[in-house]
């Protein structure tokens, strides 16, 4: 089943004349539910736009986007926004979390967008900061976490909503390589055992081996790496649904 | 700013009127040339030092139009009287047998007719403490009761009849450290009620050719000089307080673009995880619209205490009276400046949040 699905996306930034530039080139794309895609590629590539115009962040210059079966850029930005919130969650680059706000206030924070009651809300914000090893932290503030903790923080807010879609954007690129690892494995086991969807976009390339399927973005187009898609077990972890891992 | 320039401005010409109105005359009639010592002696109690023989009543009396004519003389104490709550005290000596200006207000207050040696105090006149009698130029008053306060330089008066006016003076002369500077049988000012039907104006105009010592002004004319300097005060204050608005509302402007500038990432986060872009206009306008409510109070309530504070320093910087508002009208005047500063933070929040909930959240997140 697709879960997300491009056909023919542009996106070029500064007008349309010849000093327009395309992040985006005539992108077909389909992300399967279950996937665990990571997105590589060298900076400027394109990797952030399609992530952004894949979630409804930005605007596309030519094609459409659907997701969940809606095609996003054709309904209104309430219906978008609460699409976003009922489906998706993010994890940026950038520290996102709001500094005002404790960790467990931080977690539920996208619950305040969404029109459904929410009885186990502080629950469930303390089972994510439990899965994330920042249970004993619910009143902390942000400033009080290391980054690696503050970027966990923000992982139990993308699940919040439980959503079906995961979007990571270089999740792991201001982190040392142990962190990385912790963060990277917080992921898989998300993967893993609640069957999010995932996309990912890095320019890391030892971080391809956690994905299912992996797709090299050059110059605002999409390669699928054919190696990688079918190779053996030795390119995903453990663990990952429907793979056995090595042998 | 705002509230300030209201409370002046409506003070003053409340003050004004409320003046005119205690008079009770149509026609006033003052030594010749002397009209504005005495406005100010009515008005902020200025001593006059102009006087009429008190023959002029009879000639002003026998002026055709004329249906009353009532002497009044205006005296102040020495300088720091310690009767009362300010340094120079007001005196107003009337004639009980011809007066129908004063002495109907303090019957109705008093309900009596004031006796020899007996006087009637504004609401800041007190018999010192230790003393049964207020003295006042080696002469002892009964202060026999005090008015309600009016905000005006009656609340520094004290009235008295002639009889006693005449008393004091002759006292002063044996027992006070000064005499009192009048001489006997002089009067500050006539009032004058004409007869119904006649031109007020006229019976002026009458009264200042029969009485060469005298100058008649109809009542609706008197206090014109503080009636311009207010409107000039209020003109000055209107242009400062515009600059002060507009300046406010480009400052603010500023702020909320700085604002939203700063948080721009914030609110492309907000977005992401669901936030509309209804939601982020209203937050920012929220946000505005508190920060106008606390600023605008603070400034309400430091320039009605301000005002409260410093009201005689006031009164002798703009030399004017200003009657201070009740707490029902400065009530409104509060809810009334709060709402100023609503509008004022609604008009510079406005485009800054409309653009911050319009930017694609995308470009928000951007650097």
């Amino acid at each position: 089943m697709t879960a997300v699905s491009l056909r023919g996306v542009g996106k070029a930034y500064g007008g349309d004349g010849a000093a327009a530039f395309a992040a985006l080139r005539d992108v077909d794309l389909d992300i399967e539910t279950n996937d665990f895609l990571v997105i590589t590629g060298r900076s400027g590539c394109g990797k952030t736009t399609l992530l952004n115009v894949a979630t409804g962040l930005a605007t596309p210059t030519s094609g459409t986007v659907t997701v969940d079966g809606v095609e996003i850029w054709s309904v209104t930005d309430a219906e978008r926004s609460s699409l976003r919130n009922r489906t998706m969650g993010f994890v940026f680059q950038f520290p996102s979390l709001l500094p005002g706000l404790t960790l467990e206030q931080n977690v539920m924070l996208p619950l305040e967008f969404s029109h459904e009651e929410h009885a186990d809300a502080r629950q469930r914000a303390r089972e994510l900061l439990d899965l994330v090893g920042l249970g004993q932290r619910l009143a902390a503030r942000p400033r009080e976490l290391s980054a690696g903790q503050q970027q966990r923080v923000v992982i139990a807010r993308a699940l919040i909503n439980r959503p079906t879609l995961l979007l990571a954007d270089e999740p792991s690129s201001d982190l040392d390589e142990e962190t990385e690892a912790e963060i990277m494995g917080i992921l898989r086991r998300i993967h893993a055992e609640q069957g999010v969807t995932i996309l990912m976009a890095t320019h890391a390339r030892q971080l391809v081996a956690f994905g299912t399927r992996r797709l090299e973005m050059v110059d605002g187009t999409v390669r699928e790496d054919a190696e990688h898609e079918g190779a053996s077990g030795s390119a995903r972890p453990p663990g990952s649904p429907g793979q056995p891992g090595p042998a | 700013m705002v509230l300030s320039t209201v409370i002046i401005s409506r003070g003053g010409e409340e003050s004004l009127r409320l003046a005119r109105q205690r008079l009770g005359a149509d026609v006033v009639v003052v030594p010749r040339g002397s009209v504005t010592g005495v406005e100010g002696a009515l008005l902020l109690g200025n001593a006059t030092n102009t006087y009429m023989p008190r023959g002029v009543v009879d000639s002003i009396a026998a002026v055709p139009g004329v249906a009353v004519a009532s002497p009044q003389l205006y005296l102040t104490s020495m300088a720091n009287s310690s009767c009362c709550a300010v340094s120079l005290m007001f005196m107003f000596a009337y004639d009980p047998v011809t007066d129908f200006t004063i002495e109907p207000w303090l019957k109705e207050k008093l309900g009596r007719d004031l006796g020899a040696g007996q006087a009637v105090g504004g609401a800041d006149v007190f018999v010192p403490a230790g003393a049964d009698k207020i003295k006042l130029y080696g002469y002892d008053f009964d202060l026999v009761g005090n008015l309600e306060p009016t905000g005006t330089n009656l609340d520094q008066t004290l009235f008295m009849t002639f009889a006693t006016a005449n008393d004091m003076a002759v006292a002063s002369r044996t027992k006070a450290k000064m005499a009192l500077p009048v001489l006997a049988d002089t009067v500050s000012s006539v009032m004058v009620k004409v007869d119904p039907g006649a031109d007020r104006n006229a019976v002026a105009k009458a009264i200042t050719e029969a009485v060469p010592e005298a100058q008649a002004v109809p009542a609706a004319e008197l206090f014109g000089s503080y009636g311009s300097q207010i409107s000039g005060v209020l003109r000055t204050m209107v242009v400062i307080v515009v600059l002060t608005v507009v300046l406010s509302l480009a400052l603010m402007a500023i702020v909320f673009w700085l604002s939203v500038h700063e948080r721009r990432r914030q609110i492309g986060v907000l977005r992401a995880l669901g936030a509309t872009q209804r939601f982020v206009l209203l937050a920012y306008m929220t946000e505005a619209a508190l920060l106008a409510l606390a600023g605008g109070l603070v400034g309400a309530v430091l320039a009605a205490v301000g005002m409260y504070l410093f009201h005689d320093l006031l009164v002798s910087a703009l030399g004017f009276t200003i009657l201070l508002p009740s707490l029902a009208s400065l009530f409104g005047l509060l809810v009334g400046g709060l709402l100023i500063a609503l509008i004022v933070a609604a008009v510079a929040a406005f485009v800054p949040a409309l653009r911050a909930s319009r930017q694609e959240p995308a470009v928000s997140m951007r650097e």
